[in-house]
């Protein structure tokens, strides 16, 4: 609060010393990002806002991504969105099929600037885009990255993670029976993106039918024949074993591992700061692992948000946002934003760059999210996910794993289950957006 | 006399507290009678208002609209006005940002019905209630028989109950979960010494009791306060009688505290429903989101998850339509069924 403050009066001190011969075209951006995340985007849009004397974007917190979407939709409803705003990537099809966007790619272009949309690595490129044109503009892009506890592993006798589901295994029921820790690995809070989502992509899983739904609203889940099952089997086996604990609610999965209480962690390369931060231990990073019989593993594929740019706004207010985006595009804010946050580089020459400058030789672990995510060529089953309710099929299928872990339900039962469930869900999106195609008018 | 707390209360059924009256004297008599009976106890009402000073508010509808009025307007903007948009939004099937809407009969309530996390969310639902019904005027019971009791200290006992009914529903959630998580709480390492595998993120009815007691907890207060001033009602000559005749404390309070509380229990057994139905939002969200498999996912946490969550709007709607005809019908039930074995005649 007392930062936000400090914010606000800074800028109100810089609008100041412009003085009221220049009109800066205002805009306003809603965001989720809080803490250490919430400071970093505040330190960009000054940036920007300090690079030129036209525009002023205003950066406004408005809670977590659910709170954010919600006031949006609110707000457009009352005529009033803003210009730009932050969704998660769950919310992409929302959004697409919206009504209420205006594609990013065509008014940046319309807006005569020139942003590689080739350059974007590719997971980050394809979610995002439309039929190869870019829907939103990447912001904060993340994969998950497997943390570890190094002193844990050299007691175990290990030097590092295995690479293999299996080995890994071996390794944490070693950790434990060695007693060197508590508990091999924690449940992270959103496992179905680690262990579910991203270890479909890379173990080139189908997750659904017609390319993950890239190829139509038509498309089903197909989870519940995959190895998936069993793999929500080997982590109902994990913590009967006493080898994954639950944090639960009250308490933070990361809190397990960074206080050393377990010595595996799962979870998003953005937790870079808040590890370094909150670390008593020695922890280091490496890429999340693979089924023995896959190889080579394909590539990760992202979560995290994207900047829309809402419809219903002035040309002179969309040359701001067209400003604004093209500065988050530049290589440079890429590197800052990627330093700043752990958040990946979301284009190859910012990728380049960070290389060239050695930030990767004091930073190691931050690289592993990008070249994790940058390895191979995508497939149909790596490329990413298009289903829409996307956050409502996640809910009734992190609903029915939670049936095994509680031991209510068998692996197959439940994935069957949540597959059903998921499909009805995908159904009604089909039946609302039936023959709709996504904007693509320009502003 | 100090009955009154609960006097809106009586005056808003005065018509059935007249009619238990007249009935209760004519048990015996045949139903011709029981007429009369009850013609007689309006008599006898209109007698006792004779005796009442009347208010005077001049001729014609003005002056009373115009003091009705800021509560008809409460009413109209967060009373009617929603129920009437959730009802059209329970038989439409819209997009969140409202661009693309269809009209889908009663669709959305058909695949509610149909589907069994709704049904398992019913249930939920109703085991929690009852249970945090039953435990919240149990504990306020004792709590408010005790301070009867207790000669030294009594306005710091009574502050202290008081307490938890300042703090906010999610902070007390947060509490609760923190002191029952298995991995760091200090209260489940407690129960784990006991040799009682207590875990709340994985077993459903642990969840599901950690949710109870946290939601009784909170709410103890609120039934304490009416039934503290309930008992101050109970008239001393009564007690002093009972004991004089050899009752002890707990057959005095059994037998003439217990019954003379009557009307109280039942109106705290109304609003005790309506805080479990609707107002532990908060505490569930806290303390379990709903989870584990749906094992706390209560009807009005539900009706939150799936509108402003999942964005799905029409089944929201017609999620707390139901919900709205639930509590209605539990209300009604109680008044038709409990309300006959309160004795109002105190």
């Amino acid at each position: 609060m007392g930062r936000k403050v400090a914010f606000i009066a800074a800028l109100f001190g810089a609008l100041a010393m412009i003085g009221p011969a220049q009109a800066r075209v205002e805009v306003q951006w809603w965001h989720a990002m809080s803490g250490v995340l919430g400071d970093r985007l505040n330190e960009l849009v000054e940036k920007f806002n300090a690079s030129q004397d036209k525009y002023t974007v205003i950066a406004v917190a408005k809670g977590n991504y659910d709170e954010v979407t919600n006031g949006v939709i609110a707000a457009y409803r009352a005529k009033r969105p803003p210009e730009m705003v932050q969704i998660a990537e769950r919310g992409y099809m929302t959004m697409l099929l919206s009504g209420a966007v205006v594609p990013v790619q065509d008014l940046v272009e319309q807006k005569g600037y020139k942003i590689d949309f080739s350059d974007f690595i590719k997971p980050v490129a394809s979610f995002w885009s439309y039929k190869g044109r870019m829907s939103a503009m990447p912001f904060n892009s993340s994969t998950p990255i497997f943390w570890y506890n190094k002193d844990h592993f050299q007691k175990a006798g290990f030097d590092k993670p295995a690479d293999t589901w299996q080995e890994l295994e071996k390794q944490l029921y070693a950790i434990k029976s060695k007693g060197v820790s508590e508990c091999g690995t924690v449940l992270p809070g959103d496992f179905y993106w680690s262990l579910l989502e991203n270890y479909s992509a890379i173990n080139n899983q189908p997750y659904g039918t017609l390319a993950n739904g890239f190829d139509g609203l038509g498309t089903e889940f197909v989870y519940n024949k995959t190895k998936v099952v069993s793999q929500v089997a080997r982590l109902k086996k994990w913590l009967d074993d006493g080898v994954m604990q639950i944090a639960g609610q009250g308490f933070s999965p990361e809190q397990l591992f960074t206080s050393g209480r377990c010595s595996t962690f799962v979870n998003s390369t953005a937790s870079h700061g808040n590890i370094e931060r909150n670390a008593t231990i020695n922890w280091s990073a490496t890429f999340l692992p693979h089924e023995s019989d896959i190889n080579p593993p394909l590539n990760s594929t992202i979560g995290g948000g994207a900047i829309w740019v809402m419809k219903g706004h002035t040309p002179e207010r969309y040359e701001a946002v067209a400003a604004f985006l093209d500065f988050v595009a530049q290589p440079e804010t890429q590197v800052w934003w990627h330093g700043a946050t752990g958040y990946v580089p979301a284009t190859n020459r910012a990728y380049a760059l960070a290389r060239e400058r050695g930030y990767y030789k004091d930073h190691p672990t931050r690289e592993i999210a990008v070249l994790q995510l940058s390895r191979g060529t995508p497939n149909e089953n790596s490329r990413g996910f298009r289903f829409g309710n996307f956050v409502q099929t996640m809910l009734a299928q992190r609903q029915e794993v939670e049936a095994v872990f509680a031991g209510q339900k068998q692996p197959q039962q439940a994935m069957d289950d949540a597959v059903k469930r998921g499909n009805e869900i995908l159904r009604q999106f089909e039946k609302l957006n039936a023959g709709k195609t996504p904007e693509t008018e320009r502003p | 006399m100090t009955l009154r707390l609960s006097i809106p209360w009586r005056d808003a059924r005065a018509p059935v507290l007249q009619r238990k009256h007249g009935s209760a004297g004519s048990k015996a008599v045949p139903a011709a009678a029981a007429g009369s009976a009850r013609a007689s106890g309006r008599a006898a009402r209109r007698d006792q208002e004779a005796g009442l000073k009347r208010a005077n508010f001049g001729e014609g509808p003005g002056l009373p609209t115009l003091l009705l009025l800021p509560q008809l307007l409460i009413l109209l903007f967060f009373f009617f006005i929603p129920s009437l948009r959730a009802l059209m939004q329970s038989v439409l099937l819209s997009d969140p940002f409202g661009n693309n809407v269809q009209f889908v009969w009663f669709d959305n309530f058909k695949s509610l019905l149909a589907s069994s996390d709704y049904r398992q969310s019913i249930a939920v639902t109703f085991w929690f209630t009852v249970m945090q019904n039953v435990l919240t005027l149990g504990s306020a019971l004792v709590l408010a028989f005790a301070t009867d009791r207790i000669v030294r200290g009594r306005s710091a006992y009574r502050t202290i109950i008081l307490l938890p009914y300042a703090i906010a529903p999610a902070i007390a959630g947060i509490l609760w979960a923190f002191l029952f998580n298995p991995a760091v709480g200090p209260l489940a390492q407690v129960l784990h010494g006991f040799g009682i595998s207590w875990d709340p993120n994985l077993n459903p009815n642990d969840a599901l009791i950690l949710v109870t007691l946290a939601a009784s907890w909170k709410h103890i207060c609120y039934d304490y306060i009416f039934l503290v001033v309930g008992l101050l009602a109970v008239p001393v000559s009564l007690m002093e009688a009972a004991a004089v005749d050899g009752a002890g404390p707990i057959r005095r309070f059994v037998s003439i505290a217990l019954p003379m509380l009557g009307p109280t229990i039942f109106f705290l057994t109304v609003m005790n429903f309506i805080y479990g139905f609707f107002e532990t939002f908060a505490i569930i969200d806290a303390v379990t989101k709903g989870g584990p498999a749906g094992a706390t996912n209560i009807l009005v946490y539900k009706v939150f998850v799936d509108g402003f969550v999942n964005l799905d709007l029409g089944s929201s709607a017609a999620q707390s339509v139901l919900l709205m005809s639930f509590a209605l019908i539990c209300t009604l039930l109680q008044f038709r069924y409990f309300d006959r074995k309160v004795n109002y005649g105190v």
